[in-house]
């Protein structure tokens, strides 16, 4: 059972770095960012390419691919992105969509359609009263958790992250005092796109690579922004570490049903508490 | 049925209720659209030759998918990415009919309609109360169930993976298992579908569902249940789906979980967007298009996903009337110019 919790972490962990991104996305741009999971997929296999190229040193193989997201994010958002804002969601849906479609296409074509293996970077065991974790994992909730405080420290104490927060909360306010928001819009859509990068770099000892890895995930990391609201950053962050929980658990008694159960939630959530967007 | 539930849907929904009877003697032929019914006949019967009787009926089959799913997007505004749910849940329960019940294909239609629309009044009751992105994400949501449903845990009567056969019996002289057969009653189902869909569309009934599309909050402010429309609607699209999934088992013999497969639903909003989304004839061309695309296009060129992205950006940023909306312009077009020249 102790095993279940520390998986769930983990997952719930994993969760909140992609789940982020959307969220932010959502609360300020108001567009639903179906190429969000492509970052992170583009940064899964920057890590296969660099950890090979590296000759086996992970961690500086995972900031390089961390850094390989960020111009591709930059572009995404510059050229497809903000054509977007205010366009009706089916637009903004359809276009994102069909970003996917190139980038996995692209992806293919690059690195081909074989999932690749990928050993634990650590490879060690935490022994504590006689019971065995992988310290992999304990790592990921506590660079998780260090991230959910920064991020905390981000938005309230400086001032791009005041500013995103005002916009969140009214974005024709922030507007109307002068502030170009297209700018910080494009910052923080990087800055998720860049965490997107990172949950997958985190991920991909733990997971399997393949080039529709992304869009497994997006769902999930929707359901995650759909159970603890848009563009709220605490109940992304509590939402992400119970739906882990929820999957870890489902997964125990019942391996194939892990992501039905979400979706299950996610539904019974939208049924009590709809979202007019 | 079919022309019975349209009139009667008219008439309970117009404020002054209209005797459709009445003005179906009295207009002339000419608007009753037979003439249109037969141009998509003839249309389908002339490229036939061209591809195998079998693709055609496929082509068919999945235009009368892609109308259903424009009656709800086109038509009622709301972008589902999971209708291929009832699609799946028409092929499974007509599939699974055959296999255990009886052979006998128009029942097993209609079973395969029948519970595509009551899946669709179950999850209508939740589903039609979010609109935008909520709504095309909780479709998504519940495709994913319903695959999941019929890969793993119903494993035992679906066969999981692998899927099952699907052997027809004769039905008189209607022998489903003969390509001819089968492309002339998948015709009639399309040509029905459509005229249902026409008549539905133009009456009091459809000019309600394209005011929610425009504005949803004005039509409640005038005193009407929007929530009932849409929920209607999203049965009718769903049953719809359902035909196409009945058509889908008989025409393959064969079901797997592949014909609800999650990540195909973007093939028919490719299609409604390229013919032209809230037009019947749009989404014929875009069918069409679609299909033709999907078909031959992998032959040529192999990153045909990413042509399809590619053509999908376009379409969202300069193309957003469709082939339908273009062709429809330029008629407009000539005409004014016409008169004009006249005047002049």
């Amino acid at each position: 059972m102790i095993y279940t919790i520390v998986y769930g972490f983990s997952i719930g962990a994993i969760l909140y770095f992609i789940s982020i991104g959307l969220s932010l996305t959502f609360g300020t741009m108001r567009v639903i960012n179906f190429a969000h999971t492509l970052t992170y997929t583009i940064g899964v296999y920057a890590l296969v390419s660099l950890v090979a190229f590296l000759k086996g040193y992970f961690v500086p193989a995972a900031i390089l691919a961390v850094m390989v997201v960020i111009p591709i994010s930059y572009v995404i958002e510059r050229f497809i992105i903000r054509r977007l804002y205010g366009e009706s969601l089916d637009y903004t849906f359809i276009a994102t969509f069909a970003i996917t479609l190139i980038g996995v296409d692209a992806i293919k074509w690059i690195w081909g359609v074989n999932p690749y293996p990928m050993s634990d970077p650590i490879g060690k065991y935490l022994m504590f009263g006689g019971l065995s974790f992988p310290i992999y994992r304990i790592l990921i909730v506590v660079i998780a958790i260090l991230l959910f405080i920064a991020l905390n420290l981000f938005f309230k104490r400086t001032i791009v992250g005041k500013i995103v927060v005002a916009a969140l909360e009214d974005k024709d306010g922030v507007r109307c005092l002068g502030i170009n928001v297209d700018k910080y819009f494009s910052i923080v859509f990087v800055l998720g796109s860049a965490l997107a990068g990172m949950g997958g770099v985190l991920y991909a000892p733990i997971g399997s690579i393949y080039p529709y890895m992304g869009l497994s995930i997006l769902l999930l990391s929707f359901a995650v922004v759909i159970v603890g609201g848009m563009g709220n950053l605490n109940g992304t962050f509590l939402s992400a570490f119970a739906l882990g929980m929820v999957m870890s658990i489902t997964a125990r008694y019942w391996s194939q049903g892990a992501e039905t159960m979400v979706f299950i939630v996610m539904a019974i959530v939208l049924i009590f508490r709809p979202i007019d967007i | 049925m079919k022309k019975e539930s349209s009139l009667d849907e008219g008439k309970a929904f117009c404020e002054k209720p209209v005797d459709f009877i009445k003005e179906l003697r009295s207009t002339p032929i000419k608007e009753h659209g037979v003439i249109d019914l037969l141009g998509i006949a003839a249309f389908f019967l002339v490229i036939t030759p061209l591809l195998s009787t079998h693709r055609i009926t496929d082509f068919m089959i999945f235009c009368i998918f892609a109308m259903s799913f424009d009656l709800l997007y086109g038509y009622m505004g709301r972008l589902s990415f999971g209708h291929l749910l009832f699609l799946g849940t028409g092929a499974y329960c007509s599939g699974l009919f055959i296999k255990y019940i009886s052979g006998n294909p128009l029942l097993a239609i209609l079973v395969g309609i029948a519970v595509a629309g009551l899946l669709g009044m179950l999850l209508g009751l939740i589903v039609v109360r979010t609109t935008g992105a909520c709504f095309a994400l909780i479709n998504l949501a519940f495709n994913h169930i319903g695959f999941f449903l019929v890969l793993s845990p119903l494993r035992k009567i679906t066969r999981g993976e692998d899927g099952f056969g699907v052997s027809v019996s004769k039905l008189g002289f209607l022998n489903f298992n003969s390509g001819a057969i089968m492309f002339g009653f998948v015709l009639l189902c399309l040509l029905l579908v459509f005229y249902f869909l026409k008549r539905l569309t133009s009456s009091p009934y459809g000019i309600m569902i394209r005011s929610i599309k425009e504005d949803e909050t004005r039509v409640r402010f005038l005193g009407y249940n929007t929530y009932l429309y849409k929920w209607l609607t999203f049965v009718l699209a769903g049953a719809i789906a359902g035909l196409a999934g009945g058509l889908t088992a008989l025409n393959y013999h064969y079901v797997n979980p592949n014909v609800m497969d999650v990540n195909s639903n973007v093939g028919v909003v490719f299609a409604c967007l390229i013919g032209g989304a809230g037009n019947l004839y749009g989404a014929l061309i875009g069918g069409v298009t679609y299909m033709i695309i999907s078909n031959f296009l992998p032959l040529y060129i192999h990153r045909w996903e990413m042509f399809l992205g590619l053509s999908l950006l376009i379409i969202t940023f300069r193309f957003r009337k469709g082939v339908w909306g273009y062709i429809q312009s330029s008629i407009e077009y000539f005409i004014r110019r016409k008169s004009f020249f006249r005047s002049v």
